[in-house]
């Protein structure tokens, strides 16, 4: 096999609303049948970015291929990209099979034909009954159904997603995101999908585009985002994350190298060669933490304190716990809730273990 | 209703609005009905006698004429509102809100001025000696083209007074079909034209109806209007009206005109009303 083959690509693209608000320059490949998605807080430019794609915004530099055609001088009806709104956008004054047959009407796809993808778009999308209802007789989960079916139908080049689940309730968001997930896995679909919600681009990307104010900071796969954030910015906003600034001390040991964080607390992390007096920043995952002594991995090298619990919040299957370290060092700490954690309470000394290799030195 | 017990709550938020119209429009409107079966008498006005005079006479070739120019004419400068006033909403609505502001207060502007002095700033422009004659003139491409005192210049009048009245409902209308339709009519294919004529054209159509129907209604009941910027030849049902009662006194004359131009607008209004209520009936059944 030659590899994957690159569907869309994003070169250099610029959108400057005024010298103050500009996004980009972004670049980016997405290649065929990979679900990328673009993560960010609002106003970080991921949904600009969607829009420039879709044709409707005009990108003030930069260019944007798909399948190796220049998209950007094409007006938007003419673009081979299916757009899932965030409020669906489904025609309200059309039943469910015309809004589905909308774009093969305007392709002058002949009738029967138009009856038996409709069908079949339904079915695939699990309504199959609901051609004859209207939009506002569906709830907002079917909705977002037949704005997916009404897109697939036309079998783009290209699917994109603005935020297509945030105005759904939490089960059901949970269970869109699931179906979604299969749907483009079944149709090999290559799908751009923009959220704010970390959780949901964890779960349904092949990569993730991490977005700060109209730059991209990072772009990885969801572990490689999570495992080893480029930047403290993407530390911070990709689940929860200790980020401390802390001073080289000097090697510790064949692999190790000795750390102290601003608040004095002393830690092993994996070595960094001729460092020492360097500032670094670290990133501790507050679920890497563990209460008994380490089981796994090189036990000799972990990383043991006590640490005072200040506060304890009860969230099921997880505690969260706010800790100083070795009287210190302020920590935030999950832990599976267990038989142990009962005795857990604000003010009691714990014992706390990390791994080193637990312990990740962002770049910036 | 039990003695003693208050009366249901809306008769108290409908109640003084009933009254006031019961007093100033239902009781003198009966009074103009039962006129219009009364007889005519050149010195009394009208003899309490029964006749169906009055309406017997509108078959005649005038009359009818008469209603089927009002007709005719309102029916123009409806379309003329529509299509002028179309694009006019459709940009308003989908403006910043500070061009959409200014807009309509020059939308609206006019309304603040009155009909006579509005009609007067027509005659200066399209009267002989006006500005579009002088300009003809200067161009050589005409002296002194009759302009004013047309069935034409009745419809621009009309038109120009009752634009607001077209664009506001469309605006309101279009103003709640979000933009993320038109997107997802051009996402799926659509050129800008079939997207205007699939999606935003029949969802603003109730707004386009009641607009169509209020310029309608003002322009079939016009009066200063046609009375100053039409001729002879294109008078309107209103100013017979007006002439039947101040200079010919013929109150049951003018009060069976009223009658059947009230009856002719009742049915033309239902009957639009109907339409749109079956359309959307069809459209959302549930």
């Amino acid at each position: 096999m030659a590899g994957p083959k690159v569907e869309l690509e994003v070169r250099g693209l610029t959108k400057r609303y005024s010298p103050q608000v500009t996004v980009g320059p972004l670049s980016f490949e997405v290649m065929e049948g990979e679900f990328f998605s673009l993560l960010g807080p609002s106003g970080c430019g991921k949904t600009t970015t969607l829009r420039c794609i879709a044709g409707f915004e005009t990108p003030s530099e930069g260019a944007i291929a798909l399948g190796g055609r220049r998209l950007d001088d094409r007006p938007p009806h003419r673009r081979d990209v299916g757009l899932v709104f965030q409020n669906y956008a489904l025609f309200p004054h059309l039943t469910v099979f015309d809004n589905v047959a909308f774009g093969l009407r305007l392709r002058k796809v002949d009738k029967a034909a138009i009856e038996r993808r409709v069908g079949q778009m339904l079915d695939l999308v699990d309504l199959p009954s609901l051609g004859a209802r209207y939009p506002a007789q569906l709830s907002g989960g079917q909705q977002q159904r037949v704005a997916i079916a009404r897109s697939l139908v036309l079998e783009p080049s290209l699917l994109l997603f603005d935020e297509p689940l945030s105005n759904l309730d939490l089960k059901l968001r949970i269970q869109m995101r699931y179906e979604l997930r299969l749907l483009q896995r079944r149709l090999g679909k290559t799908a751009v999908y923009v959220t704010h919600d970390q959780t949901e681009a964890l779960a349904l990307s092949d990569r993730i585009a991490v977005l700060s104010q109209g730059r991209i900071e990072q772009i990885g796969t969801p572990s490689e985002i999570y495992e080893r954030p480029a930047s403290a910015f993407v530390a911070d906003f990709i689940g929860s994350s200790n980020v401390l600034r802390a001073r080289v001390r000097g090697d510790g040991g064949p692999a190790d190298t000795a750390v102290e964080t601003e608040h004095g607390l002393l830690l092993t992390i994996p070595r960094i060669p001729d460092a020492a007096g360097a500032t670094v920043t670290l990133m501790l995952r507050p679920e890497r933490f563990q209460m008994a002594a380490l089981s796994n991995g090189d036990a000799a090298r972990a990383n043991r304190f006590t640490a005072l619990v200040r506060d304890v919040t009860y969230l099921g299957e997880d505690l969260h716990l706010r800790v100083l370290a070795s009287d210190r060092q302020p920590l935030l700490v999950s832990i599976k809730n267990s038989k142990g954690t009962r005795a857990i309470a604000s003010g009691a000394a714990i014992d706390l273990a990390i791994d080193p290799e637990d312990i990740h030195v962002l770049r910036r | 209703m039990g003695r003693g017990q208050p009366p249901p709550y809306w008769v108290l938020f409908v109640g003084p609005y009933g009254l006031y119209l019961l007093v100033f429009l239902v009781l003198p409107f009966a009074n103009v009905a039962l006129l219009s079966v009364y007889l005519h008498s050149p010195t009394k006005i009208a003899i309490a006698e029964f006749t169906t005079a009055n309406y017997s006479k509108l078959w005649e070739l005038y009359y009818a004429n008469l209603f089927f120019r009002t007709l005719r004419l309102s029916l123009a400068v409806t379309v003329v509102c529509v299509a002028l006033g179309y694009p006019l909403a459709y940009l308003l609505a989908r403006a910043r809100p500070r061009s959409m502001t200014l807009g309509l207060f020059l939308l609206i502007m006019p309304l603040m001025v009155s009909t006579v002095i509005r009609v007067f700033g027509w005659v200066v422009i399209l009267g002989n000696e006006g500005l579009v004659n002088q300009a003809l003139r200067q161009l050589g491409a005409g002296d002194g083209v009759r302009l004013l005192h047309t069935e034409g210049a009745v419809i621009v009048g009309l038109a120009q007074q009752s634009m607001p009245f077209m664009v506001l409902p469309i605006m309101a209308s279009i103003e709640r079909i979000s933009p993320s339709l038109e997107e997802a009519a051009r996402n799926l294919g659509a050129s800008w034209g079939q997207m205007f004529t699939r999606t935003i054209l029949p969802l603003s159509m109730p707004g386009l109806l009641s607009g169509a129907l209020l310029v309608f209604s003002v322009s079939m009941s016009a009066f200063v209007t046609p009375a100053l910027m039409g001729g002879r030849r294109s008078r309107m049902v209103g100013q017979q009206i007006y002439e039947e009662v101040l200079s010919a006194y013929n109150w049951p004359g003018a009060a069976s005109l009223t009658i059947v131009l009230a009856l002719l607008m009742l049915g033309l209004v239902g009957l639009a009303l109907w339409a749109s209520r079956r359309r959307a009936r069809l459209e959302t059944a549930r």
